[in-house]
């Protein structure tokens, strides 16, 4: 099982294909389908008789809030956790209430092997007396953060409350921690990125070091920093089930993502980019990939309130939008839509972006010929849209733009 | 964008965000946000200052202090340092007229006490007359409440938020609400009160960000502030308000027509 706030689904779809390379038989939930429904839905529709040749494997996403309910029924032979961010609060509560469910949870899986990021606080508090518990993360020398993205969800020590200490902090709170006062720390990790060489707006090249193993280097086809996460996540459950790094490396180049994590659609030689946003963590991270664009650009935002998005928008004021002044200059429209799309413009102007340039225009057929028709050819047009915006964006570009259906 | 104007130059305005690192729930740094902004596009001077755990806080530097809402895990953090350390600063910085905006825990934690559920009674900071008791349902939803004292011939004083708390809190005497309920539940869901203003003390459950989408009672309490400072200042000039109004009003419609 995969759970954590970010990254469940692209960890998934890294783990899909390293059981796919190893020629491993396995049933999985589609994205999105990671609640307890979901869930057994998938074991139904899996459902053999006898006779058949029936995989023994699943590999099941799931919401970090359902964790605890699921338990109840099933316990995984392995569950990565890839981090915990505020996400939905509206939903979920507070984020320790989230981090204590998925414990509790843990609780009823004993010999549950824990897969973990080392590098948030809050993942690896989900050790304690725990004896199978694998670490990924980050070498202290790996990378170093240059845009410090302001709000941290979790700076204090969950298990004394002082101020952590970061030797090297990556993003959001991951990166090395240590409580001054009581001494908890970040642990050894048994898969390690020593070094990232590339990390351009297509795809990243990463170094890691596995214990066993030693060194590899691998590039995979999405670009951002927690997407190197998500492929260290991958990478630790590969090696715990003892795949060869041969197969590692193949599936991390070979895996193919989608469903709003950076799906390009290509329209008359001009690139629409679909990036899903869901939590100020994630839109941080999206904005700090923006920022390494050098060309032209359009940038739309569909921001909705519905239940799978989070009722409550204030989360837009948690993000650094700010940041995006950096790239005013070569984008020359920031759209705005969604039926929240005019508080995405208020937050636009309070960013300092000139309200010229400002464009609420609430049909997404007409928004994105709009985008197209001012756009040259090899241009990027991004689109950052909440989970049920994006439901709704991908009927309008099956129809009219000739995005293939997902899921293969 | 407005221009700066330059007779507002020799206007300035010194804000301090309490436990910035602490209280920073459900967007709130927003109002900071909206308040540096709404001074800077008029040409005043805005600093904006962070004080927190274990900080020396000399209230008197400052013209608003803005106190947010936090996770019971991070509230629980701060309360002995609020209550114990800065606690006879921020009373005597209220007695003294100095601009508050509080919100959701911030504001519970400037009333007298927080009553659990189930009977436990969490002594707070007791600067205003109020009180809040905890229930097991939370208050969550899109709001809208009237401010009188924002309505005018062109201003419906509406004001528009998104609350979210378990607390229900009571006002008691010489404490008025900060606006009427419309739509939603304000302070308790009950007495239709939400909010609560206490000389220059402006307390809200709204989060949204409250203050971005209503630029008037921003204006307001920036108004407030620099008159307490410059005895000559008499109004700040209008500005083009179209995208705040727009979202204000798209919400208006939703939730009332």
């Amino acid at each position: 099982m995969v759970t954590g706030t970010n990254g469940k689904t692209t960890t998934s779809r890294i783990i899909g294909q390293i059981l796919h390379e190893n020629k491993t038989n396995y049933i999985t939930n589609k994205s999105g389908a990671n609640l307890v429904s979901g869930i057994v839905t998938t074991f139904i529709e899996h459902y053999r008789k006898k006779e058949y040749h029936l995989p023994k494997t699943a590999l099941i996403e799931i919401d970090e809030a359902a964790f605890k309910v699921i338990t109840e029924r099933i316990s995984p032979d392995i569950l990565v956790v890839t981090n915990f961010f505020r996400d939905q609060l509206d939903r979920y509560g507070e984020l320790y209430t989230t981090v204590r469910g998925v414990r509790e949870g843990l609780e009823r899986c004993p010999n549950t092997q824990l897969i973990l990021n080392a590098d948030d606080s809050l993942c690896v508090s989900l050790a304690e007396n725990r004896e199978k518990v694998l670490y990924y993360g980050f070498d202290d020398n790996a990378y170093n953060n240059q845009i410090e993205n302001s709000n941290s969800d979790a700076s204090f020590c969950i298990k004394c409350r002082t101020k952590y200490i970061y030797n090297n902090h990556v993003f959001g709170h991951l990166g090395s921690f240590s409580c001054p006062s009581c001494g908890y720390s970040k642990p050894l990790t048994q898969v390690t990125c020593t070094k990232i060489p590339e990390l351009n707006s297509t795809n990243s090249t990463i170094e890691m070091k596995l214990d066993q193993y030693g060194k590899i280097r691998t590039t995979i086809n999405l670009p951002g920093l927690y997407n190197v996460y998500n492929a260290l996540a991958g990478t630790a459950l590969g090696y715990q089930l003892g795949c060869s790094t041969k197969t590692i490396i193949k599936a991390l180049n070979t895996f193919e993502c989608g469903f709003g994590r950076m799906e390009t659609i290509v329209k008359d030689n001009k690139n629409i980019r679909i990036i899903l946003v869901k939590n100020p963590t994630g839109f941080n991270q999206v904005i700090n990939y923006l920022l390494t664009e050098k060309g032209n650009t359009q940038i739309a935002f569909l921001i909705n309130d519905n239940l799978a998005d989070g009722t409550d928008i204030s989360w837009l004021w948690d993000v650094d939008i700010e940041n995006l002044q950096l790239i005013s200059d070569n984008t020359s429209v920031f759209y705005t839509s969604g039926v929240r799309g005019e508080d995405m413009s208020v937050r636009l102007k309070y960013a300092g972006i000139y309200t010229r340039k400002i464009s609420y225009i609430k049909d997404y057929h007409e928004l994105i010929t709009t985008a197209l028709s001012s756009m040259k050819e090899n241009e990027n047009f991004y689109i950052l849209p909440t989970y049920t915006a994006m439901l709704d964006l991908r009927k309008i570009l099956q129809k009219k733009f000739g995005l293939k259906a997902f899921w293969k | 964008m407005p221009e700066e104007r330059n007779e507002y130059n020799m206007y300035e305005i010194n804000i301090c965000h309490l436990y910035p690192d602490l209280l920073n729930l459900y967007g709130d740094r927003g109002n900071i946000i909206a308040l540096r902004k709404r001074a800077q596009w008029r040409g005043i001077n805005v600093n904006v200052h962070s004080v927190t755990l274990n900080q020396p806080f000399f209230p008197e530097n400052y013209d608003i202090i803005f106190l947010g809402g936090g996770q019971d895990y991070e509230q629980e953090i701060i309360q002995n340092d609020l209550i114990v350390e800065k606690g006879a600063e921020i009373k005597n910085a209220i007695e003294n007229n100095i601009v508050f905006l509080c919100i959701c825990g911030g504001y519970q934690l400037l009333g007298k006490y927080y009553k659990t559920w189930d009977g436990k009674e969490i002594e707070f900071l007791g600067a205003l007359n109020l009180w809040t008791i905890g229930s097991k349902e939370r208050l969550i939803g899109n709001l809208i409440y009237e401010c009188s004292y924002l309505k005018d011939e062109k201003n419906d004083g509406l004001i528009v938020g998104f609350e979210n708390h378990s607390g229900k809190t009571y006002l008691g005497e010489g404490v008025e609400p900060l606006g009427t309920v419309i739509k939603g539940y304000g302070n308790n869901g009950e007495d239709s009160f939400e909010g609560a203003r206490y000389k220059n003390v402006f307390c809200s459950y709204s989060h949204g960000s409250l203050l971005p989408k209503n630029p008037l009672l921003t204006d307001y309490l920036l108004s407030v502030a620099i008159k307490r400072n410059y005895k000559d200042f008499v109004s700040l000039q209008s500005i083009d308000n179209s995208i705040e109004n727009q979202a204000r009003e798209s919400m208006i419609k939703r939730l009332l027509l």
